[in-house]
């Protein structure tokens, strides 16, 4: 069996100091994300996802517990390693766009390619196949606050895919968009995932966001409560995603 | 109900709105601080080798109160960065235009007035602390000048009154001018300006043409005089902000559009943040340079009449002591002198006259300065070659002839100090040995002697000062109040230099003081919306290092710039009082370096600030 490219092995994560106050955010997550999965992570808010994500993408340190990505230990690394390992094999698709408001499209998706040293003759072709991947290539010259949302939102996904990182790391990544747009782009990360083997991560509270993950993980009060796998069609794997949600909402009231 | 909104959203922002007080009031506190010794004529007048002192003064004015006037302007539109999206969202919930704009108006009033007060007391404590300071240093006593000085205060606050007025209007302007959704968007509002290319070109040409205006009267300052110093003042200060408004987008769009040096590292960030905010910066940037370039001025003038002081007094005197009657004692200590050259010349005094040897002079002729005639050189320091055929002249001959020729009367008047401060009313007498000897008298002798350092025997200079007052005691009866030295001219102009100096250093530190004002409201008001920029970026995996390398480059083209342009206009500038000085570059390093020490110390302070600010903490 191939090696994981996401490793997580009973993290905790807790806040504030140790006797007073302290709360536990992550109570023991374990779980794997193979290369080219498409792994989804929902729960109710304050359940850890955003936490579990910070974790895994090195902004922030687990307090307990073992992080491997693409092999390797992030969980040992220091301040400037994180730094370069984030700007190598991450990438980050966030909520609110966090496209630099002062570079053109073209110099936001080139920034990771420049970071690396990548020479400019190289970026080039680069940023175009991407851009062109993502249906993007006739704003490459604007800057973000003439473009619309979805647009900034593929323009941020070109972002974090120009220097193919081992994962891709997507915090609700629809949450700003319309639901026209909304679809476009999860059809787009799909097809990304399908057919260039991208691995994703993805966290969002969206059901039918969700639905176009092969397997999500369900965590509730820092613990991974359910996991569950997309068997048949989307519509179908939809349902089941709404059925778990709903025994989220009936714990609540018991 | 708005007011409430207003008052207490102001309370929440109060960060913010101390950086612009800050801003405000250093620029208010240093118009004042020169205004206290523009206005304060008798002062100014009484302690400066500037004959149209005040007129220059005025100048200064005009050129600081055009600083003033784009920085203040600039300033005032951060309250509106400050509060646009937020006045828009009353908008929506319903406030009338009307309302908001009003609000706008009183709002920028409202802090103008707050910094006025706060500015103008700040300004009477900066001018006092300066002045007791340098009066101290320099051990001038300055009187006559007033910290307070009411005619400055109320210049002060008229002039702010109205810039205030003005600003209020365009604020409110800009609100009134400005959709709902305008102000709502705002904050996330780029503005890339890109100027059209012919405009550009025009632009840089009205800039070059301008400050080349500028240099032109400067260097001939001699024929211009004082329709040139207007005319200097008005182009060169416009020229420099043309100069930022077109040049300098221009230079960093060229440096954006070379693709490898763009796609390198963080560059493509650093050139963007510099375009980002381009038409404000150049306003920033242009007054940056005009506060350089007075404040250079200032000190390099000032300090260059201090060391014309020495250069003047040696085109007076070729000689720099003459001893009358020496003792034992200083013959000795002369043995220890560094001299180029000593000569000893003898002579009689009786009751109507004074007698110097001919051929003592004819075989030792002393240095004198002769007048060339010529503005370039002045005098020209020569050996007095006049022939003496006869057995007598004297300064009251009846002929021609007899008469002690201009070359020896300079030598005996201001080489030998044969003058009336020694001698009385005595007649001055050149004779042969035979004249000579028939006279019933003591040979007495003064020694005359060139020095290779002149200021480091000051000391011992004015000890032989108080010599020649005592032997001119025994010749006339009194103590004369001076004896004419090099040295007694020396210490007066120095004296008089003080105040000029102590006018120079003043204005230097206030001027230089209102730069790092200026540099550091641009950097604190736009910390707020790079802190963002810089946490995304190391969301995205970039160095610490690296950022920080990139904020170094940064301010320094922020830094680089004004100061380079300012130190241009400095340099030039000096040629200007070439008409009043004789060698104004003497020893110009002296504040050029001052400046770059200060300059670098305020460059790495500024980075080192904006780095805690901006740069997301270390875990």
């Amino acid at each position: 069996m191939t090696k994981p490219v996401v490793h997580v092995d009973h993290v905790e994560k807790i806040f504030g100091r140790k006797s007073e106050n302290s709360f536990k955010a992550l109570d023991g997550v374990s779980f794997d994300i193979y290369p080219g999965e498409f792994v989804g992570i929902m729960g109710p808010s304050g359940a850890g996802k955003t936490t579990l994500l910070n974790v895994v993408s090195t902004l922030d340190q687990a307090t307990s517990g073992k992080i491997e990505i693409a092999g390797r230990d992030i969980t040992m690394m220091k301040q400037n390693e994180l730094a370069d390992f984030r700007s190598a094999e991450l990438g980050f698709i966030f909520q609110d766009f966090n496209l630099l408001e002062n570079l053109t499209i073209y110099e936001n998706i080139a920034l990771p390619l420049s970071l690396q040293g990548v020479a400019s003759k190289n970026i080039r072709p680069l940023v175009h196949q991407v851009a062109d991947k993502l249906g993007i290539k006739s704003i490459l010259g604007k800057y973000p606050v003439a473009v619309s949302g979805g647009q900034k939102q593929r323009a941020a996904a070109a972002r974090a895919l120009v220097h193919e990182p081992a994962i891709i790391l997507a915090d609700e990544p629809t949450g700003a968009l319309d639901s026209k747009n909304a679809r476009s782009l999860m059809e787009t990360m799909e097809h990304l995932n399908r057919h260039h083997s991208v691995s994703i991560m993805l966290v969002t509270h969206d059901p039918l966001s969700a639905s176009y993950c092969e397997r999500i993980l369900f965590i509730q009060d820092g613990t991974i409560y359910k996991e569950i796998r997309r068997t048949e069609d989307q519509a179908a794997f939809h349902q089941q995603i709404l059925n778990v949600l709903a025994e989220f909402s009936s714990l609540d009231q018991a | 109900m708005l007011w409430k909104l207003l008052t207490s959203s102001m309370r929440k922002m109060w960060k913010d709105y101390i950086v612009l007080l800050f801003g405000l009031t250093v620029s208010i506190a240093i118009f004042y601080m020169f205004q206290t010794l523009a206005q304060n004529k008798s002062f100014l007048e009484a302690n400066a080798l500037i004959t149209s002192i005040v007129f220059v003064f005025h100048v200064g004015t005009f050129i600081l109160a055009m600083v003033t006037i784009f920085y203040i302007f600039y300033a005032t539109s951060f309250i509106l960065t400050l509060r646009q999206k937020e006045l828009g969202m009353y908008m929506t919930l319903g406030a009338k235009k009307g309302k908001v704009t009003q609000m706008m108006f009183f709002e920028t009033l409202l802090i103008g007035f707050i910094s006025l007060i706060i500015g103008i007391l700040a300004g009477i404590g900066l001018s006092q602390l300066t002045a007791r300071m340098l009066m101290n240093q320099l051990n001038f006593s300055g009187e006559g000048f007033e910290a307070f000085y009411s005619s400055s205060l109320i210049t002060t606050v008229i002039f702010y009154a109205i810039l205030f007025m003005l600003t209020a209007f365009v604020n409110a302007l800009k609100i009134a001018s400005k959709s709902v959704l305008d102000l709502v968007r705002a904050p996330q509002q780029a503005d890339p300006v890109m100027r059209k290319g012919w405009k550009i070109f025009a632009g840089t040409v009205i800039s070059i043409i301008l400050i080349g205006v500028g240099y032109y009267v400067m260097i001939n300052m001699g024929t211009f005089l004082h329709f040139g110093v207007i005319a200097a003042a008005i182009t060169i200060t416009f020229g420099t902000y043309f100069f930022f408004m077109s040049l300098l987008p221009f230079i960093i769009r060229r440096l954006k559009s070379i693709r490898t040096l763009n796609d390198k590292g963080l560059n493509s960030f650093t050139f963007a943040q510099l375009q980002f905010r381009i038409s404000q910066l150049t306003k920033v940037l242009g007054t940056v340079t005009m506060l350089v370039a007075l404040g250079l001025g200032a000190m390099a003038a000032s300090l260059s009449f201090y060391h014309n002081i020495e250069i003047q007094t040696s085109l007076m005197y070729a000689n720099d002591v003459a001893v009358y009657q020496p003792t034992e004692e200083q013959l000795q200590e002369f043995k220890n002198w560094d001299f180029q050259e000593k000569n000893d010349y003898t002579y009689k005094v009786s009751d109507e006259g004074v007698y110097f040897l001919k051929d003592d002079l004819l075989n030792n002729p002393p240095f004198i300065q002769q007048f060339t005639g010529n503005m370039e050189e002045l005098t020209r320091t020569v050996r007095v070659s006049d022939p003496l055929p006869l057995d007598e002249y004297s300064d009251t001959a009846e002929t021609e002839e007899r008469m002690i020729s201009d070359d020896w009367a300079t030598a005996l008047r201001s080489e030998l100090l044969a003058t009336s401060r020694i001698f009385g009313d005595r007649t001055i007498y050149i004779v042969d040995e035979t004249k000579f000897s028939a006279i019933d008298a003591e040979i007495e002798t003064v020694t005359v002697g060139r020095l290779e350092n002149f200021t480091e025997k000051s000391v011992a200079l004015e000890k032989i000062d108080e010599h020649n007052q005592e032997v001119s005691l025994a010749y006339t009866g009194s103590i004369p109040d001076m004896t004419g030295s090099k040295y007694e001219n020396y210490t007066s102009l120095k004296a008089i230099a003080n105040g000029t100096i102590f006018m120079g250093l003043f204005l230097g530190i206030a001027f230089l003081m209102m730069m790092a004002s200026v540099l550091m409201f641009k950097l604190l008001s736009s910390a707020t919306a790079d802190t963002s920029r810089y946490n995304m970026l190391r969301k995205i995996g970039v160095r610490r290092s690296k950022l920080s390398a990139s904020i170094y480059k940064e301010l320094f083209l922020i830094f680089l710039f004004p100061g380079l342009l300012g130190f241009v206009h400095v340099i030039v500038g000096m040629e200007m009082f070439s008409i009043i000085l004789i060698e104004p570059y003497t020893k110009i390093w002296i504040p050029i370096l001052l400046f770059l020490v200060i300059y670098l110390t305020y460059y790495l302070l500024t980075v080192q600030m904006y780095k805690r600010i901006v740069l997301p903490k270390k875990s």
